[in-house]
């Protein structure tokens, strides 16, 4: 059965980045015969291409509110591929090693709590944080320190979850 | 870059801001411009245009440089175009007055100074719109659909003023001349009303509940005093302009955009005091307490303007209620909130790369909140007084207002130059390994 590696890019086009150099900066760290879960705000067409050149066939499935999922499997382990059914997300981070509420702290605190939490992380370790607002000033200085990170709202837009990956 | 870097040019634009308005402080201390001269006198152009271009325009527009990011959780559409825009405005501006001076005989008759003045000002303001408003349109939440209204308004104000400029030398034709003799009311609450007071209220509603902890307003009920406002600015421009046009008097437009107004007031004030009540955060910061009294000045603003409609007054203190509206309710709450913002900036912009690797400071280690307050009590007690010293008739006692609203803002200008400058910080905290400080009028991102 084929191991796939998730990569959320909805964060990134959400702000209007561009995704392309995270998704081909998983692939260079893909082992042998894992494939690539992409989770996108359109159906990202242009890089089907780009990834059968590469090796990988795909299969899509629309997700709620108009997203996408996306599964690159590698063409020479097709014929073992089993359904993707089950796996959580985020299979390929390591649960949590602190977990953070920041929700009813005094901003800028949620952000100095975090900083300092991922700053003890070990190295590819994860930290999750509970927060009211999406995270606008922090998500630049992790940038800078080279940690990559998911997020977004729950459902009833009321908390916005966030997990942030050390650099490994 | 993803989410909000720290805007270079915001401190550029509040200090610039903080010039003009010592600049119209002085004029007002000194006697230039109304209540010593007419309302509609060359000197009192010269006053409002410092005032609502200088002071106010360019603090909102390096406000919006900063906070449209954070508003549409996106990067500026283009980072390029900021410093530019400080230039031509500024060089406008100074036209634009010395025209306003040459019309009324201060200078020699160089009245192509205006046309050149409004020429500079619609590239300056041009550039800000297109770059905010690309920023603001690719998602239109909450309240940055407000700023999308406040800057289509800025767009009609500027318009307007451009036509006017263009009349005044007698080159926009019949069409411009009407405009000048009739429009000049539509203008101005294109301004205030529209691009200054909408963008305000678009604003605070996040800062508001940002900073106490509170839900953001739903956008539903935002949306419904947006939407008055929206009308009272359309009905004014289209209403006024078809009325000026026609040589029909601008009393029933300006009636019907009254009501909506204080309309719009009243919806903002409910919106307001569901963020207040559903704050978490119980002990309130000085410049939400100083954004109290500038909402303060608005209702009475509003109630001001209605008392002097019944009373048939309107026409004769329309300065007083304009002087109500421009420093007691937006500049007070640009004073407010300035105090806050720089705070903010300065302390991301010197601890943020080393946050969380070595101690660092609260934002509140670099405010002295009780020594500032009284210069903002200084302050609005200025504008009180001085607005019903105007209502009675009173010029030199509005001078003396005008000085105390002078020393108020030097208080709270040193104060924000101390934040600046971390001078409050106690020291194994201000300067840890490897931070530098600030420079105070901009930002080294």
């Amino acid at each position: 059965m084929t191991e796939y590696i998730d990569v959320d890019v909805r964060p990134i086009l959400r702000a209007g980045g561009e995704p392309f150099s995270v998704i081909m900066a998983a692939l260079e760290r893909l082992e042998a015969g894992q494939g690539l879960r992409l989770y996108a705000t359109f159906k990202p067409i242009p890089l089907f291409a780009v990834m059968a050149d590469r090796g990988f066939m795909h299969s899509e499935r629309a997700l709620d509110g108009g997203e996408w999922e996306v599964l690159f499997t590698p063409t020479e382990a097709t014929e073992n591929a089993a359904a993707p059914s089950g796996t959580p997300s985020f299979d390929n981070w390591p649960e949590p090693a602190v977990t953070l509420d920041n929700r009813d702290l005094d901003p800028p605190e949620p952000m100095v709590r975090i900083l300092a939490a991922a700053e003890k992380l070990g190295p590819g370790e994860t930290l999750s944080a509970l927060l009211r607002r999406e995270p606008v000033f922090l998500f630049p200085q992790l940038e800078k320190r080279g940690y990559r990170w998911l997020g977004g709202f729950t459902p009833d837009g009321a908390t916005y979850e966030l997990t942030v990956r050390a650099p490994s | 870059m993803i989410g909000a870097s720290i805007s270079r040019w915001t401190m550029s634009y509040f200090a610039m801001a903080i010039a003009w308005l010592f600049v119209a402080l002085a004029l007002m201390v000194a006697g230039v411009g109304f209540p010593a001269a007419d309302v509609a006198a060359p000197d009192t152009l010269v006053l409002a245009h410092v005032v609502c271009i200088g002071w106010l325009s360019l603090a909102m527009c390096g406000a919006l440089f900063q906070f449209v990011p954070v508003l549409v959780a996106k990067p500026l559409f283009s980072e390029k175009s900021a410093l530019p825009a400080l230039g031509l405005l500024t060089a406008g501006l100074a036209s634009l007055l010395a025209g306003f001076l040459a019309l009324g005989g201060r200078l020699p008759a160089w009245l192509w100074l205006l046309p050149l003045g409004a020429v500079l000002l619609i590239a300056g303001f041009g550039l800000i719109v297109v770059d905010l408003g690309l920023t603001v349109w690719l998602r239109p939440v909450g309240p940055a659909r407000f700023v999308l209204v406040g800057l289509a308004s800025l767009c009609v104000t500027v318009a307007f003023g451009a036509v006017f400029a263009f009349a005044l030398v007698g080159w926009a034709g019949s069409t411009g001349q009407s405009l000048l003799a009739g429009g000049v009311p539509l203008h101005a609450i294109a301004g205030l009303g529209g691009w200054l007071t909408l963008t305000a209220m678009g604003v605070s509603y996040r800062l508001l509940s940002m900073f106490m902890l509170s839900p953001d307003v739903d956008d539903r009920k935002s949306g419904t005093t947006l939407m008055a406002g929206a009308l009272a600015i359309a009905v004014t421009v289209v209403g006024g302009v078809l009325a000026v046009e026609l040589f029909a008097g601008l009393d029933v437009v300006l009636s019907i955009a009254a009501v909506l107004g204080l309309a719009t007031a009243a919806l903002y004030g409910r919106d307001v005091f569901a963020i207040f009540r559903a704050r978490k955060r119980r002990q309130l910061e000085l410049n939400t307490r100083m954004a109290m009294l500038s909402f303060a000045s608005l209702a009475g603003t509003a109630l001001l303007g209605a008392a002097l409609v019944v009373t048939g007054d309107f026409a004769a203190h329309v300065g007083a209620f304009a002087f109500l509206a421009v420093f007691g309710w937006l500049s007070g709450l640009v004073l407010a909130k300035l105090y806050k913002i720089v705070a903010f900036l300065t302390w991301l912009e010197t601890y943020g790369p080393v946050m969380g690797r070595t101690p660092t400071p609260r934002v509140q280690d670099l405010v002295a909140e009780r020594r500032a307050s009284k210069w903002f009590v200084i302050y609005y007690a200025g504008v009180w007084t001085g607005t019903l010293l105007l209502l009675v008739g009173q010029p030199w006692g509005f001078r003396a207002a005008a000085m105390a609203m002078t020393a108020g803002v030097i208080g709270i200008v040193r104060e924000v130059i101390r934040t600046r400058q971390l001078a409050d910080v106690a020291n194994p905290l201000r300067l840890p390994g490897g931070v530098r400080a600030p420079h105070l009028l901009f930002a080294r991102n």
